[in-house]
């Protein structure tokens, strides 16, 4: 699959590209107005957790952003992924070509926008919460790698569902709503009871999440173990969703 | 058993004489016709808690068996009625779909023009779809930057370029489909009643190019209705019927025979 994909990089970026354009062309203020959107979110949380709730996590509001934006990436992946290969019906009709390349534009395509939010964000902690930088952060492309694999490994298996089953775009948001509470994106995993713990990491988004709290937010190297287990998990997910795709691939052109 | 699209650069010398371009060997292509298709999650999961049987389909072979093969700078044609499966081999051959059974071998770059233009987006200009399509042909920025000024000449749609393809006519369409493939300089071209559009400019000046590809030693593939045509192109002819090749042979004598029985039948 890899050289295949190698040889249509052209095609891969070029789809990329185009998927960013449609997004920004319209708006005005184009990339600084999709980070409003988060960071009035991001306020809002803030006052509830912190204000109402009173979580008690110091500085609450760089514990959420270290992984906030990350929670919105895989969100908006399989957001976008779903409609891909129905969007691009035309091509799949009538070329031969790996529509795995389609899923892996959208991925991409938001994979740019959250590495130019992530670089907010890092310089944001750095200034704000460590006064340095913690020698952790260096582990930062480590985790994305990590974090990407997870989200190829979830957008694929949903980008074929959605060519079979019309309603599997309104499912989505509605499922990942409630995977995003089971993972530490609003609250730290240090509130999961411990007995609890194990069983509650074995989901690779918590397991991820994780991840980019520690470096970033407590700004110390994780444990081996969580770092093995979450690359472990997201592997064998991407690997899983992958072959879920590769199965149904061929009956794509006869569906659409 | 897969469809297996062997990349390998064009055979050379008495090898070639030996390798066939496309090789079909005991292809069936069966699809299924469902009355009523589960279109939604919500349906499937609760069939499949009801334990409801699946929705009843009925299946229709579109190739009940399909043995062909096609040398390097050969020139064929499929002819047939509607409905006798010359599309669906030509798809096969393309690698659209898979086989229900068999095997198709194909040596060297293909590429086929379907379904008139439909590899275009309708939102994109031409000049952006034309830069895409490349792309997914596997063509790299240099290359697809150097031929596209050929594109343009050959398509003739003018200003339109800058156009978005919705607002396109079906012959522009094709006219620039069919522009994009014959500049890639394939090493096998199908092409899916692509000449029956245009008018006589165009299709003089396709004939012209097609004659050019094939002195080079290109393969030729088409579908087509136009038995005038294809007498002008083609030296072999493989006459379909019913998802079966009926007949294969010479052009003329092949297209004789289906002539025919087609003035028999009407």
């Amino acid at each position: 699959m890899l050289p295949d994909l190698w040889r249509h990089r052209e095609l891969l970026s070029r789809l990329v590209v185009r998927n960013l354009k449609m997004r920004y062309q319209r708006s005005v203020l184009g990339f600084v107005w999709t980070l409003l959107n988060p960071l009035a979110t991001i306020v809002i949380l803030v006052m509830v957790f912190h204000y109402i709730i009173r979580i008690g996590v110091a500085e609450y509001w760089a514990f959420l952003v270290s992984g906030y934006f990350a929670w919105v990436f895989l969100q908006h992946t399989v957001a976008t992924s779903a409609g891909v290969i129905t969007d691009h019906s035309y091509m799949t009709r009538s070329l031969a070509f790996p529509a795995e390349i389609l899923v892996l534009s959208s991925v991409l395509a938001r994979l740019v926008e959250y590495l130019a939010e992530l670089a907010i964000v890092v310089v944001a902690l750095v200034v704000f919460h460590h006064h340095g930088i913690p020698v952790s952060m260096l582990l930062l492309p480590v985790i994305i790698v990590i974090h990407v694999l997870l989200a190829i490994g979830l957008a694929m298996p949903i980008a074929a569902a959605a060519v079979f089953f019309k309603d599997v775009q309104h499912a989505v948001p509605v499922g990942l709503m409630m995977l995003g509470y089971l993972a530490p994106v609003y609250y730290p995993l240090s509130l999961v009871p411990e007995r609890f713990r194990t069983v509650y990491l074995l989901n690779p988004v918590a397991a991820v999440l994780a991840l980019y709290h520690e470096i970033l937010y407590e700004g110390r190297l994780p444990s081996p173990m969580l770092l093995v287990g979450s690359a472990a998990l997201a592997t064998v997910v991407c690997v899983i969703g992958v072959g879920l795709f590769r199965r149904q691939r061929a009956l794509f052109a006869e569906i659409i | 058993m897969a469809h297996a699209a062997i990349a390998e650069p064009q055979l050379r010398g008495p090898q070639a004489a030996r390798a066939n371009a496309v090789e079909c060997v005991g292809v069936v292509k069966r699809f299924y016709l469902y009355e009523h298709r589960t279109t939604t999650l919500q349906e499937f999961a609760l069939r499949t808690i009801l334990r409801r049987p699946p929705p009843a389909r009925s299946a229709t072979f579109q190739i009940h068996r399909l043995d062909l093969c096609v040398a390097h700078g050969e020139s064929i044609a499929l002819v047939g009625a509607n409905g006798s499966g010359k599309s669906t081999a030509l798809r096969l051959m393309a690698g659209i779909y898979p086989p229900t059974e068999g095997r198709i071998v194909v040596r060297g770059r293909l590429v086929a023009v379907l379904e008139l233009g439909a590899t275009f987006q309708p939102e994109l200009t031409g000049a952006e779809n034309v830069e895409l399509y490349a792309a997914a042909l596997g063509f790299s920025r240099r290359e697809i930057a150097v031929r596209y000024p050929e594109v343009v000449a050959f398509a003739d749609i003018g200003d339109f370029m800058q156009v978005p393809v919705k607002y396109y006519s079906s012959g522009m369409r094709t006219r620039l489909a069919f522009a994009v493939a014959i500049c890639a300089d394939p090493d096998i071209l199908l092409l899916d009643e692509v000449l029956a559009v245009g008018d006589e400019s165009f299709r003089g000046r396709c004939l012209t190019r097609l004659a050019r590809y094939h002195a080079a030693g290109g393969t030729l593939i088409v579908v087509s209705h136009d038995l005038w045509t294809i007498r002008q192109l083609c030296s072999r002819v493989v006459w379909m019927e019913n998802g079966e090749v009926r007949m294969t042979g010479e052009a003329n004598t092949v297209l004789d025979a289906y002539e025919a029985a087609a003035s028999r039948a009407g």
